[in-house]
């Protein structure tokens, strides 16, 4: 297994690069599933459904119906919403067979579920402005909770979670893979807790 | 099986605590009070750093706060140019680890000033490039550099668990 590590680390710098050409090329179908999810998400909860999220030029703009029409239109960059899905990728094809039916499966789980979690990190986005950035409007119609709540979601699914998502949700499809990998088993925990009972032993004062 | 049985097992212990500690520490660094005692003026030392080497490389830079600007041009070290949420992921990966404690001492150092190494690279590179190459700054800065330093910390890890956390194979 010390050699699957290796090869992991050694595959990383490669399949990195490979990461950001396929970003870069399914950017564009990236941006529009992730914006299109996320005005759903939005709508679902919505009375009347007023946003559209409209990309245009990898920004989400956020469109209601009921702006004038003079208004300025808010946006939110996509890459800085999707961009981590490069390090998922890079992630998925360093691990050993790749491309094989069961690693794909896992890949496409695992995208999907950071899609998800990308839409969420738009919602919040698109909530914390109704919430928080059209003054009066925004005290009107949102409490101090709502505020709050909204707030921390933006705040979480933002750095905390575009930096640790993709490693947790690689983590989480591939835990077989990987703690096999890092030789993380009761077998070897019982060997650190020998050695160090074996240490504590050699360092007691003899009688 | 109930909590004492999953416990045992390391992977289970593993998953538990790093959940945690990761939660609990991304919750900690959101607090206002956190964020201005302690982020901030951490934020504000790593611009100091990179103004110094900065300077060192013959650039008139000057630092105020977080922004170190020269005659050419300026940069705003924010919270998440700082390496605090990369560094974070990569101590609770550590701390979480079924290790002994001097190789989680050693990660933890050792991954922390890596870590920042890497960051201070990073921030100069960006300036560099937003002298030289100003239309590709916004792209080196998102999704380049960004990835790069989540992949570091990441590897960073699993070297860490390969060379100091495993125990070594008998002879």
């Amino acid at each position: 297994m010390k050699n699957a590590t290796q090869v992991f680390l050694r595959r990383l710098p490669v399949t990195l690069f490979a990461a950001v050409v396929i970003w870069l090329v399914l950017r564009p179908a990236i941006d529009t599933m992730v914006a299109g999810l996320a005005q759903t998400l939005i709508r679902s909860f919505e009375y009347p459904r007023v946003t559209r999220l409209v990309v245009a030029d990898h920004r989400a703009q956020m469109r209601r119906s009921d702006l004038r029409m003079d208004s300025k239109v808010p946006s939110v960059s996509m890459t800085e919403v999707t961009f981590n899905t490069i390090v998922l990728l890079a992630l998925y094809l360093a691990l050993p067979h790749p491309f094989s039916r069961k690693q794909l499966e896992r890949l496409f789980m695992g995208w999907c579920v950071l899609c998800l979690s990308q839409s969420i990190n738009l919602l919040f986005h698109v909530k914390t402005l109704y919430a928080m950035g059209l003054g009066e409007w925004s005290q009107h119609h949102y409490s101090d909770f709502a505020r709050n709540i909204f707030g921390f979601g933006r705040y979480f699914t933002d750095l905390p979670g575009r930096f640790s998502f993709p490693f947790l949700i690689w983590l989480g499809f591939n835990w077989d893979v990987v703690m096999k990998m890092l030789r993380v088993s009761e077998e070897n925990d019982g060997k650190r807790k020998t050695d160090l009972k074996r240490k504590t032993k050699k360092s007691e004062p003899k009688s | 099986m109930n909590l004492r049985e999953l416990w045992q097992k390391p992977e289970a212990r593993f998953l538990i605590l790093f959940l945690t500690i990761l939660g609990v520490s991304f919750t900690v660094v959101a607090l206002r009070q956190v964020n201005d005692t302690f982020v901030t003026p951490y934020t504000a030392v790593i611009a100091q750093v990179s103004g110094f080497v900065l300077r060192i490389f013959g650039e008139k830079a000057t630092v105020t706060g977080c922004v170190v600007s020269s005659p050419r041009f300026a940069v705003t070290i924010y919270n998440g140019c700082n390496g605090l949420i990369t560094s974070l992921i990569f101590v609770t990966g550590v701390l979480a680890f079924p290790a002994k404690f001097s190789a989680k001492l050693i990660g933890v150092i050792g991954g922390l000033l890596t870590i920042q190494l890497i960051n201070l690279v990073r921030i100069v590179s960006l300036f560099y490039i937003g002298v030289f190459l100003p239309q590709h700054f916004n792209d080196a800065h998102i999704f380049v550099w960004q990835s790069l330093v989540i992949i570091a910390g990441i590897s960073l890890w699993i070297v860490w668990a390969h060379k100091f956390a495993l125990p070594q194979e008998s002879s």
